[in-house]
């Protein structure tokens, strides 16, 4: 039988547990749950608790949505649980976690490709004017 | 003849139809609202929520809902919901008296009038700013806590900005993503079209007050500014119209009467009310329109109030003196009547 997405509650006392993504949608088409769940288990096992969800394809208004269940989060890292990078990342974002330094970098490292385009851009310019 | 009187009318519609179409094309008149009316919110500058949930005042707009339980269960119309056929039962008198004083706590249940309240403010508190941050995501991120339990009011919200700054979700996208993760019936995500002017306009025309009510008590909440537009449009629509009869025995008809006094234009209603002579309910008006802007009437029972209200505060001065004079004829008439009635028994 299949298990709920929510969750099947049952996991070992002394097992490691973190939290993080498990893919759900569909082909091209990525949907994201936040979950908690036993370090050892597969991406696809059944999961202890789902803790939220995350839609990585912005929606019409340009929004990425995101959903978390704070309370339920704060439950299961006093409980000793860790997080993955993406979630930490995402945590970040939200402002319950410090900002992630991989965002930092990512950001910087975008900024730095948006600005060589640019003078790029510039140039061939100029050099359309000379020619 | 009636060869003439077609070719006339068909003349006629093109002339009509020319004119329309020479008025969309020129966009001086093409930007002028087809709606003419200006939404009129309640602002936070003056709250409207004390008075209007004092007891007093919630009585006397109930009093003057003027219920009939005829017309509180009357058909609705429902969509695709079906009415089972009626059921007739045979009842001893203890038995009819118990069912109809449920039929009324139902019917108070269904006459609860929507709560009139100020446009909420805006929230904009900014959580943090981190302009490293920029550059990062091409779209901006919401993040909702979906904790149990918490009210849709009280969600805590937020928004990271493609400059790093983290704030509180604005009202509209509030309602969005509230109703995304916490759907509720008879609400939808995009708000129906109905609510846009032209519709809104030819559904006004048809007089179908109580729908657009209904739609937007359901489709949003009353302390928002698309409630208030809304509303307020179908109030004057209805008062400029007369329709006061279509909104009696609802729940809507105390908001249009405290919307009418809180906007100094009971006139029309004040008029419908002498020319029905409901004396006791125009007293009852004029003591709400009293209260709530603070002004002193004096009630004997008659129209005294009412005549100290057309000298100092009306804006309808003559038709509704006109309507005083035809009131107060015809009930000397009446005491004619009688009085020569009885004289005629040989009572006197």
């Amino acid at each position: 039988m299949l298990s709920p997405a929510s969750g099947t509650g049952q996991f070992f006392t002394k097992s490691v547990k973190i939290i993080r993504f498990v893919r759900q949608g569909c082909t091209n088409r990525p949907f994201f749950h936040i979950v908690v769940t036993e370090k050892r288990r597969d991406q696809f096992m059944p999961v202890i608790e789902q803790l939220g969800t995350y839609d990585p394809m912005p929606n019409q208004h340009n929004e990425k949505l995101v959903s978390l269940n704070y309370e339920r989060i704060r439950h299961w890292i006093g409980n000793g649980a860790t997080v993955s990078q993406p979630v930490e990342q995402l945590f970040g974002m939200s402002g319950f976690f410090p900002i992630h330094p991989t965002s930092y970098l990512a950001a910087w490292r975008n900024r730095r490709v948006l600005q060589e385009e640019a003078l790029k851009e510039a140039e061939d310019k100029s050099k359309d004017k000379t020619v | 003849m009636t060869l003439l009187r077609h070719i006339s009318q068909k003349l006629l519609i093109n002339n009509i139809k020319t004119d329309t179409r020479y008025k969309i094309n020129n966009t001086c008149v093409a930007c002028v609202r087809l709606l003419n009316y200006t939404p009129k919110e309640y602002d936070t500058k003056t709250d409207p929520a004390p008075l209007f949930f004092n007891k007093e005042v919630q009585s006397l707009l109930k009093s003057l809902t003027r219920v009939e339980v005829a017309k509180v269960f009357k058909k609705r119309k429902l969509g695709e919901k079906r009415l089972g056929d009626p059921e007739f039962k045979f009842m001893t008198q203890e038995q009819l008296d118990v069912k109809l004083k449920k039929a009324q706590q139902k019917a108070e249940e269904l006459l609860q009038i929507p709560p009139v309240l100020a446009v909420h403010a805006q929230k904009n508190k900014v959580y943090s700013q981190d302009p490293a941050l920029q550059g990062l995501e091409s779209s901006r991120f919401v993040f909702t806590d979906i904790t149990f339990g918490v009210k849709d009011l009280d969600r805590l919200i937020v928004v990271r900005e493609l400059d790093g700054t983290l704030k509180d979700a604005e009202w509209e996208l509030r309602n969005r993503v509230n109703h995304v993760y916490f759907p509720r019936s008879g609400r939808s995500l995009k708000p129906p079209r109905v609510f846009e002017d032209g519709y809104l306009e030819d559904l006004l025309n048809r007089r179908e007050y109580e729908f657009v009510l209904d739609l937007a008590c359901s489709q949003f909440e009353p302390n928002e500014k698309d409630y208030q537009r809304v509303t307020s449009i179908v109030f004057q629509h209805l008062s400029d119209n007369d329709g006061f009869d279509l909104l009696r025995s609802t729940r809507h008809f105390g908001g249009l009467v405290f919307f009418l006094v809180w906007n100094k234009s009971i006139d029309n209603l004040l008029l419908d009310l002498i020319e029905s002579s409901h004396v006791d309910e125009a007293n009852k008006l004029m003591e709400l329109y009293g209260k709530i802007h603070k002004l002193n009437y004096e009630f004997d029972g008659k129209l005294k109030a009412v005549r100290q209200f057309i000298e100092k505060d009306s804006t309808k001065r003559g038709a509704l003196e006109l309507a005083v004079q035809a009131y107060e004829e015809l009930q000397k008439q009446k005491e004619q009547l009688e009085s020569g009635i009885k004289a005629a028994h040989g009572i006197l």
